[in-house]
């Protein structure tokens, strides 16, 4: 079974639900991550909402010097290996779309993971602007 | 000339061997490191010059000779007068006159420079006749103070690379492993390793390039026996390298020498050199199919730069710092390549076993501890110096028999045996036989043959203080136990010396000294605390009188001891001049007096008075 | 796949994979100070030693570091013995002497009942407890730049010679990955401060915020091939150029749609 993550931005309200679910799903010792989607304004009313675009040659992970960043084959999604990753900030400063960012609150790296195959973004947005469909 | 072939070299052997001998009578200079350092090369100059002036018949400027070390540096320079064996010390350039005079010329024996021995205080005229020599079983030093180590036609003449010769057109790899193992050799570096074991499974290791490595590191202070082997007899050395690379299918080999061993390095390079002008190093080494080269690496000038994962980084030109490893080092060593990684000695031995064979190496020595072993002799002792014997003789035999015992009619107290991180024996183990086994289940190892021996003037627990500062310099910092935990060791030591410690501290030493022991990376820190646990094992006593009553048996430890001026002062005033504070009065033939609340326990009036006057305790 | 018995309880595992990631994988805590993902493993500090015997080793054991001793079948590890224990304690003791003020030493050495060490405190002692994290990320990184210098009780970690190292390039990937915080860096100005050395920080061509440093990203761009312009705008100004480029794309398929 193949997924694909889909985003329509002229369905977006930029309502932050996303925000929100992406924070919380990742919680770490009862504090809630730094959201690795936004919805962004570009002009009155109109939203985008940004997040990482998984690349197929990924800038993010070329530029780990570590091999932090891999592919989950069955997600699709990069993963960022926390036990490796030594916060040195090459993927944010190496992703063209500004997708590898920093948790200033747990002092890490981190960057959307499609929570492991179930992505609570998509899951909570009331607009359908963001989706997780099933492909094949 | 190449010599490519067996019938070359036996060819080549004759004419050397014919130019070896011709000189009926021979002076010989000992031109080793010992001698030289006492002015031997101007004995040897001089030696030349009066032979060629007076026109001696039967002694030419041929006859005289210069070898490397005998192992008796103490009472250098040595002077042979061969074929008689008279054997003449501590000769300056003053004595040749006389010398060419009276027993060049006049055939006699002069008295005053002859050895006297250490237990009946008779000259002895004959050097096989000295204890020193006659007691001893040369096979690793069978060459040194022989032949000259810069000739290889010295070397050729006296039976050298007839061995390789014969491993290479008699033997197959298979059958000199297989020689070396039932010869029972085991390494000489510290560990003991059974040396054929080593090689079988190095020669199995699938990879295109092996390695075979000498270690001449010798990081012990005191032990010089791998200098003068590679000073003194160095194609031995290359031989036995060769005749392993043969067995292990190796096409490189290094010797990695001491840092501090320049000498070493020239003779060695020289003795490169010449092997490889005559086709004995090389590509297709005596026209056979094994080509084998020799480079020299030198050390890093650190004692942990001898433990095998550290010297192999180091020749690979990285920090000489030990790796944990759990793939041993004969399959991945060097480069990751599998590599033979034998001690000086174990080299210099291997040819004679392949020439002698097995049965007859086997049958020296003990059954566990074949052949025999070269120790270096030192402090409290009569004859210092090198010796090698036959595995399994007693330490009473080496140190009373061979050295002579314990100089100014002191009394043994005990000797430490294995190097730095070695351990103490007492009186009561001198009777033990010297080998791999019984020294390690006594407590203390073989580790690279030093034996320092020790009156009763010593404090057992200062000398492990000692010892231990010696490898708290020398460890490499990587790892914690031996880092922090020696250091801490050294520091409970200390103050067991200053009289400061309690029993707590000394319970805490055992915990900690077990710490180390199983903790450490590295061989360096896991017999690094062997100095405290065999003084502890054997003088207890003396740890418990410094702690219980502050008082230092052995009186060394300055905060525990008290000097005091005895009847016996016939008030010469020596010690007034010498003390740096100013304790001692008096005035000239009246008994001195000492002021203990002065007196800074430095000992210099104790050393300078000749009537025993200066009392401690 | 081994089979081996950790704690008495049978467990399979990848052949040659390290014990410490088996019997961590087992949910059993073995105390590690040197261990990290991203570096090959060096035995220095010890702690995870762990006892070892075989069937046929006849009651025969031996302690061997679980970093650095690969799984194979038959083995039977204990993970906690009272001797274990001991030694431990006896390894933060000697670190309690040495670093009393790092707070991840203290806190280690509390589980093993310490409060203050039984040894002398160490006048030259600082935090640095000497687990090379920072010289193996800096030398997988390519760089090498420091490295431990001195011997024995003396050794630090420095440039070479003890001087700024040259080969520097200012990631902060040896002062991230150090894990008691001792090696001193500032940002400021547009300039980052590390090992003696100050290096140019990139700062966003919109926002000025200040990226990483001109060396890294030259280094980044040399090794791995980035764009160098890349490198010039910070992430949070590219999410907002990105909104901008979709969101028009966005209006135009509106418009041609209408
Ligand atoms: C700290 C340390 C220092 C060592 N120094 C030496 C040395 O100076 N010379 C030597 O031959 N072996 C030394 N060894 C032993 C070597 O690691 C190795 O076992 C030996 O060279 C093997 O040769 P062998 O089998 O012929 O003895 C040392 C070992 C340790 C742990
Ligand atoms: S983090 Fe950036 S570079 Fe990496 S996959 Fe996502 S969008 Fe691409
Ligand atoms: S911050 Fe982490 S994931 Fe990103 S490049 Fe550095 S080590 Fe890799
Ligand atoms: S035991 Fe000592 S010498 Fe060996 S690795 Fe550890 S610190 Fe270095
Ligand atoms: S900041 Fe310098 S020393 Fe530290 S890891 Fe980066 S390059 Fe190496
Ligand atoms: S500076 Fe930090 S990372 Fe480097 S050795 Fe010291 S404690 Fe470890
Ligand atoms: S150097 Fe002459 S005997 Fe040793
Ligand atoms: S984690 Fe294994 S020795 Fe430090």
């Amino acid at each position: 079974m193949t997924y694909r993550y889909t985003v329509n931005p002229s369905r977006c309200t930029g309502c932050r639900t996303c925000e929100l679910a992406c924070a919380f799903t990742h919680t770490q010792e009862q504090k809630p991550g730094r959201s690795r989607i936004y919805p962004i304004a570009y002009g009155p009313d109109r939203f985008v909402p940004v997040t990482c675009l998984q690349c197929d040659d990924a800038s993010c992970v070329k530029s780990c010097l570590f091999d932090a960043l891999k592919r989950n084959e069955t997600t699709g999604a990069i993963e960022l290996d926390k036990d490796r990753c030594v916060n040195c900030r090459a993927c944010v400063a190496a992703c063209p779309f500004g997708c590898a960012l920093v948790d200033d609150v747990h002092d890490q790296v981190v960057k959307c993971d499609l929570c492991g195959g179930s992505p609570a973004c998509a899951r909570f947005c009331p607009t359908k602007a963001l989706e997780y469909k099933r492909i094949a | 000339m190449r010599i490519d072939s067996i019938e070359k070299l036996d060819k080549w052997r004759k004419e050397c061997r014919r130019t070896f001998e011709a000189p009926k009578r021979k002076v010989i200079v000992c031109l080793g490191e010992g001698c030289l350092a006492n002015g031997s090369e101007e004995v040897f100059n001089e030696f030349k010059k009066l032979v060629a002036e007076k026109k001696i018949p039967d002694v030419t400027v041929e006859s005289v000779a210069k070898t490397g070390c005998h192992g008796f540096c103490a009472l250098g320079p040595l002077v042979i007068i061969e074929p008689d064996g008279t054997f003449y010390t501590k000769v300056s350039k003053g004595d040749v006159a006389k010398i060419v005079d009276k027993t060049l010329i006049g055939h006699e024996i002069i008295d005053k420079l002859l050895y006297t021995d250490a237990k009946t205080a008779e000259k002895v005229a004959n050097y096989e006749k000295i204890p020193f020599y006659a007691r001893q079983q040369r096979i690793s030093l069978r060459h040194c103070g022989t032949i000259d180590p810069h000739k290889i036609t010295d070397y050729i003449a006296v039976g050298g690379y007839a061995a390789l010769g014969k491993a290479l057109t008699t033997m197959t790899p298979q059958q000199v492993i297989d020689e070396i193992t039932k010869s029972g050799l085991r390494g000489r570096g510290g560990a003991g390793f059974p040396t054929g074991k080593k090689w079988a499974t190095c020669a199995k290791a699938p990879a295109d390039v092996h390695y075979v490595i000498c270690n001449g590191d010798e990081g012990d202070p005191g032990a010089f026996s791998d200098r003068t082997t590679m000073g003194s007899d160095p194609h031995s050395v290359l031989e036995g390298m060769i005749i392993c690379a043969y067995a292990v299918g190796s096409h490189q080999g290094y010797i990695y020498v001491r840092e501090e061993y320049p000498l070493a390095v020239v003779t060695l390079q020289k003795a490169i050199d010449e092997a490889k002008q005559h086709g004995l190093l090389g590509e297709h080494i005596l026209g056979t199919e094994l080509s084998f080269d020799i480079k020299i690496s030198r050390g890093g000038g650190a004692f942990v730069c001898g433990e095998s994962s550290a010297l192999m980084r180091s020749v690979a030109g990285e920090v000489g710092e030990p790796r944990a490893k759990y793939i041993r080092s004969v399959i991945k060593g060097l480069h990751d390549q599998p590599t033979v990684l034998n001690n000086v000695e174990t080299y210099a031995t291997v040819p004679a076993i392949v020439e002698r064979g097995a049965d007859w190496f086997a049958g020296i020595g003990t059954k566990k501890s074949t052949g025999t072993k070269v120790f270096s002799l030192a402090g409290k002792i009569k004859n210092t110096g090198l010796v090698e014997v036959p595995m399994g003789i007693t330490l009473r035999e080496i140190i009373f028999d061979i050295g002579g015992g314990v100089p100014d009619g002191r009394k043994f107290k005990a000797v430490q045996t294995g190097g730095p991180s070695g351990g103490c024996l007492p009186e009561g183990k001198i009777d033990l036989p010297v080998d791999f086994d019984s020294l390690t289940e006594a407590g203390s190892m073989m580790g690279s043959g030093g034996m320092v021996i020790m009156d009763d003037r010593t404090c057992m627990v200062e000398v492990a203080r000692y010892f231990l500062s010696f490898l708290v310099s020398e460890s490499c910092g990587k790892c914690v136990p031996c880092r922090e935990g020696l250091y801490q060791l050294r520091e409970l030591c200390a103050k067991v010396c200053d009289g400061e410690a309690t029993e707590e501290d000394l319970a805490l030493m055992e915990r900690l000294a077990k710490t180390i022991k199983v903790g450490s990376l590295c061989g360096l820190g896991q017999s690094g605390p062997n100095p405290f646990l065999s003084t502890l094992l054997y003088f207890r006593d003396e740890y418990l009188a410094h702690i219980r009553d502050k008082k230092c048996p052995g009186g060394v430890c300055r905060k525990l001891i008290t000097y005091a001026i005895t009847d016996a002062c016939t008030g010469c005033m020596a010690c007034i001049s010498v003390c740096p504070v100013h304790a001692i009065t008096g005035e000239r033939k009246k008994k001195h007096v000492l002021d203990k609340n002065i007196c800074d326990r430095c000992g210099s009036c104790y050393a300078v008075c000749k009537f025993d006057a200066i009392e401690i305790s | 796949m081994v089979q081996m018995t950790i704690n008495g309880k049978v467990v399979k595992a990848p052949d040659g994979e390290m014990l410490l990631t088996v019997i961590r994988r087992q949910g059993i805590d073995v105390p590690a100070l040197c261990d990290h993902a991203a570096v090959e493993p060096c035995g220095s500090c010890r702690m995870c030693l762990v006892e070892i015997t075989r069937e046929d080793w006849n009651g025969w054991k031996k302690y061997v570091t679980s970093c650095l001793y690969p799984s194979e079948n038959g083995l039977i590890v204990s993970t906690h013995t009272p001797e274990l224990q001991e030694i431990r304690r006896n390894i933060m003791d000697l670190y309690l002497a040495r670093c009393p003020g790092s707070e991840l030493v203290q806190k280690m050495a509390e589980e093993y009942g310490l409060t203050r060490t039984s040894y002398k405190t160490i006048p030259e002692g600082d935090n640095c407890i000497m687990c090379y994290a920072c010289t193996r990320i800096c030398e997988v990184l390519g760089r090498n730049a420091i490295s431990a210098v001195h011997r024995g009780h003396a050794k630090v970690i420095s440039g070479p010679f003890d001087d700024p190292p040259p080969d520097c390039i200012g990631c902060l990937s040896c002062a991230n990955i150090c894990p008691t915080d001792v090696i001193e860096w500032h940002d400021q100005d547009g300039t980052r401060a590390i090992w003696g050395r100050t290096f140019d920080l990139i700062s966003c061509r919109q926002c000025g915020k200040g990226i990483i440093t001109r060396d890294f990203a030259e280094y980044l761009k040399e090794k791995r091939q980035i764009p160098a312009d890349y490198f010039e705008i910070c992430d949070d100004c590219k999410r907002v150029e990105l909104a901008r480029k979709m969101g028009g794309l966005v209006d135009l398929a509106k418009e041609v749609a209408s």
